[in-house]
C-alpha cells in the first residue's frame, strides 16, 4: 500500500507575469511532507520562500504541477472549497501576528470556530484554548493593541489551532519577538508537533531551524537541499 | 449581538464615529427634504380637495370653449357663442330627470360704488328659489324684491357690511346706476367645485340681472345638483347624449368635482413630484458621501481584510460586514432624519398652508417612513460596490498591504 504524503508538491512552478518580464517563483517544485513532519523551510530574500508558503496556505494556485493537500488538488477546487480548506485543514501563524484589532484576543480566537460552526461558541473550546497558552479571564478581554507582542502570538497560536487543523504553518513566527519569548514559542509549536501536528515554519534563523526534523533549503524557486 | 460581522461592523463604525456622523448628515439632510416636500404637497391636495368637496354632487354644464365667440359678437349665433340656450337647458332638464335639481347661473363682472369706495366683483343672477338649493344665507333674508341682493361672507367683511346697507352697481361715469339692498350675507363657501364662489359675489335675482344685462335665457352655466352621488356618470352621459349629438364638436362641457378635482390634483401631484426630485438630488449627494466614507473605510482596512480572507472567512461574509456598515450609517441617517422630518415638515407645512390639520393624515404622514427607506436604501446601494471590493480582494496582496 503506499503511503499518501499529506502535502505532495508535483513539479510545482509558480510565474508571476510582470511588465518587466515573466519572474518564476517556484521552479519545478517536487515535494512530499508526510503527517506529524516539522518541516523547516529556509533560503535567502527572494529564494521563493513567501511563494511557497502562500501555496501551502492554499492562497494561490500553481502555474502549473500539481499540489496535493490531504489528497486534495488545491487548483481543481472551488474558491469555495479553498476558503473552508484554509479554514479547517490549516492553522496560520504570522511573523506580524495578524490579528483582527477590532477583537478581543477571546473573540479573535472564537473567530475561527464562528466562521466553522456559524454561530457563537459555547463548548468553551476558545477558552481552553487560550488557557493552553497561558491567557486567563481578564487578559482575554483585551484588544489586540494592548497585548505584547508575545502574548500577540501565544493568541494567534490559539487561533490557529483553535479549529484543530492537521497543519501549522508558521510564517517566521519568532521574527517580531525577542529571543526567550521566541524560544518559548517554538517550545508551544514542538508541544504542538509531539501532539501529532505538521509543523511547517519559515525562518531565517538557523537556531529556529534546529528544532525541525527536516529542513528544506529554497535558492532561485529551486530546492538547494 | 450573536453575529461577530455586525459586531465588527458596529466598531468599526464607532472607532471612525465622527466621519460616520458626518455621512449621515447628508443622509438626514435628504430624508428630511423628501419627506418634508411631499408631505407639503400632499398637505396642499389635501386642502384643495377638502375645499373643492362642498360641490361633489354637482354637475356643471356650460357651452363649449371651443364655440364660444367673443362676447357681444355678432359673428356668433346666440345659442353657441354665450352659453346655454333655454332650448338646451331644457334638453338637460329631461336627461336629468325630475329627481335632480336644475340651477340655471348667469354670471359677469362688474364695477361697484359702496358709499364713496369703488369695487369690482363677481355678480351671479339666480332664480330666488335656487338660491336656498345649495347655498346658506347665515344672516338676513333672501331676495324678496327686484332691488334685493345677497353679499358673500368676505365681501360682506371685507367692506363691513350690515343688513340694509346699498350698493351702486357700474361704473361712475356711467348715466345710470342701479342701486341694490343687501338683504343678506351668505356663510362661507371657499373654493367650490361648481364654479359658483360667492364669497367674494354679489347675488341678485335672474330678473334683476336681466333687465341689467339682458342676455335673458342665455346662461353661463346650469348646475345639476343630484339627489345621489353615486348617478353622476348616468346623468352625465344621459345630458351627453342628448346635447353633443355631434362628438366631433360637442355643443356643452359637462364636468363635476371628481374631473375638476383631478385636473387641480393632477398639477398640484407634477409640483410635488417635482419638489420630491429635487429633495432626491440631495439624497444623491448624500450618496456619494456615503459612498466616499464606505471606500475609505474599506482601503483602511485592507490588511484586515486579507486577514480574513486567509484564515477562512467566506467572500460573501466579508461583504455582509461592509454592507452592515452601509445599513447601520443608514439606520442613523433615516433614524434621525425622521425625526427631524416630523418637526421641519411640520413647521413647514404649517407655515406654507396655514394649517396641520391633514399632516397627521396617512397619506401625508407617510412620507416620513417613505424618506426613512429611500435613505436606507441609498445608504445600501452606496456601499454595494465598496463591500463588493473588499469581498475580491486577492488575500495575499491585501496582508502586505501597510
Amino acid at each position: 500500500m503506499i503511503d499518501t504524503p499529506l502535502i505532495r508538491f508535483a513539479d510545482v512552478s509558480k510565474v508571476y507575469h510582470l511588465e518587466s518580464g515573466d519572474f518564476t517563483a517556484l521552479d519545478h517544485i517536487s515535494l512530499d511532507i508526510q503527517d506529524n513532519e516539522f518541516v523547516a523551510i529556509m533560503g535567502p530574500s527572494g529564494s521563493g520562500k513567501s511563494t511557497m508558503m502562500n501555496q501551502l496556505g492554499i492562497l494561490d494556485v500553481p502555474t502549473s504541477g500539481e499540489l496535493f493537500i490531504s489528497g486534495r488538488d488545491v487548483a481543481k477546487i472551488t474558491a469555495l472549497e479553498r476558503t473552508h480548506m484554509r479554514r479547517d485543514t490549516i492553522g496560520y501563524i504570522f511573523q506580524n501576528f495578524y490579528l483582527i484589532p477590532l477583537l478581543s484576543a477571546y473573540e479573535n480566537v472564537e473567530y475561527p470556530l464562528i466562521l466553522k460552526y456559524k454561530k457563537r461558541d459555547e463548548s468553551g473550546k476558545a477558552t481552553a484554548m487560550l488557557k493552553a497558552v497561558g491567557f486567563d479571564e481578564a487578559m482575554s478581554a483585551h484588544r489586540p493593541t494592548q497585548l505584547s507582542g508575545g502574548q500577540q502570538q501565544r493568541v494567534a497560536i490559539a487561533r490557529a489551532l483553535v479549529n484543530d487543523p492537521k497543519i501549522l504553518l508558521c510564517d517566521e513566527p519568532t521574527g517580531n519577538l525577542d529571543r526567550k519569548t521566541g524560544f518559548q514559542i517554538m517550545d508551544i509549536l514542538c508541544g504542538l508537533h509531539s501532539e501529532g501536528k505538521t509543523v511547517i515554519i519559515v525562518t531565517h534563523d538557523p537556531k529556529i531551524a534546529e528544532y525541525a526534523d527536516r529542513i528544506i533549503t529554497l535558492e532561485d524557486g529551486r530546492i538547494a537541499a | 449581538m450573536k453575529d461577530i460581522f455586525f459586531n465588527l461592523s458596529v466598531r468599526s463604525v464607532r472607532l471612525n464615529f465622527m466621519r460616520s456622523i458626518l455621512a449621515s448628515i447628508g443622509i438626514v439632510i435628504g430624508v428630511v427634504a423628501i419627506s418634508s416636500m411631499g408631505m407639503l404637497g400632499t398637505n396642499m391636495q389635501l386642502q384643495v380637495k377638502d375645499q373643492l368637496s362642498s360641490g361633489a354632487d354637482t354637475i356643471v354644464i356650460s357651452a363649449d370653449a371651443i364655440r364660444m365667440g367673443p362676447t357681444g359678437s355678432s359673428s356668433s349665433s346666440a345659442s353657441s357663442a354665450t352659453g346655454i340656450t333655454k332650448t338646451q337647458l331644457n334638453k338637460i332638464k329631461l336627461a336629468a330627470g325630475t329627481t335632480n335639481k336644475l340651477v340655471p347661473v348667469y354670471s359677469t363682472n362688474t364695477q361697484f360704488t359702496l358709499a364713496a369706495t369703488p369695487g369690482r366683483s363677481t355678480v351671479y343672477g339666480l332664480n330666488p328659489d335656487d338660491i336656498t338649493k345649495f347655498l346658506t344665507i347665515s344672516n338676513g333674508t333672501n331676495i324678496a324684491g327686484i332691488n334685493d341682493a345677497l353679499v358673500g361672507s368676505t365681501f360682506a367683511t371685507n367692506f363691513n357690511l350690515k343688513i340694509g346697507n346699498r350698493i351702486r352697481i357700474g361704473k361712475e361715469t356711467d348715466a345710470s346706476r342701479p342701486v341694490l339692498r343687501i338683504v343678506g350675507i351668505l356663510a362661507p363657501r371657499g373654493m367650490s367645485s361648481d364654479n359658483v364662489n360667492t364669497d367674494n359675489a354679489i347675488i341678485v335675482s335672474d330678473d334683476w340681472y336681466t333687465n341689467q344685462y339682458g342676455g335673458k335665457d342665455i346662461y353661463r352655466q346650469v348646475n345639476v345638483i343630484v339627489k345621489d352621488i353615486n348617478t353622476i356618470p348616468d346623468v352625465e352621459t344621459a345630458i351627453d347624449e342628448k346635447l353633443n349629438t355631434d362628438k366631433k364638436t360637442p355643443v356643452v362641457r359637462i364636468s363635476d368635482a371628481s374631473s375638476r378635482l383631478s385636473g387641480i390634483t393632477s398639477s398640484l401631484s407634477s409640483i410635488t413630484t417635482f419638489i420630491l426630485a429635487i429633495g432626491g438630488i440631495s439624497l444623491l449627494v448624500a450618496a456619494t458621501s456615503i459612498f466616499n466614507v464606505m471606500m475609505m473605510s474599506v482601503n483602511e482596512r485592507i490588511q484586515e481584510i486579507g486577514i480574513l480572507l486567509s484564515i477562512g472567512t467566506e467572500k460573501g461574509e466579508v461583504r455582509r460586514m461592509f454592507l452592515y456598515e452601509a445599513v447601520i450609517l443608514g439606520i442613523l441617517g433615516a433614524g434621525i432624519g425622521g425625526i427631524g422630518s416630523l418637526i421641519i415638515g411640520y413647521s413647514v407645512v404649517s407655515y406654507m398652508i396655514g394649517t396641520t390639520k391633514y399632516f397627521f393624515l396617512p397619506a401625508s404622514i407617510m412620507y416620513i417612513p417613505m424618506g426613512m427607506a429611500i435613505g436606507l436604501v441609498v445608504c445600501i446601494l452606496s456601499g454595494l460596490y465598496p463591500a463588493w471590493k473588499a469581498s475580491n480582494m486577492d488575500p495575499i496582496d491585501a496582508l502586505r498591504s501597510e
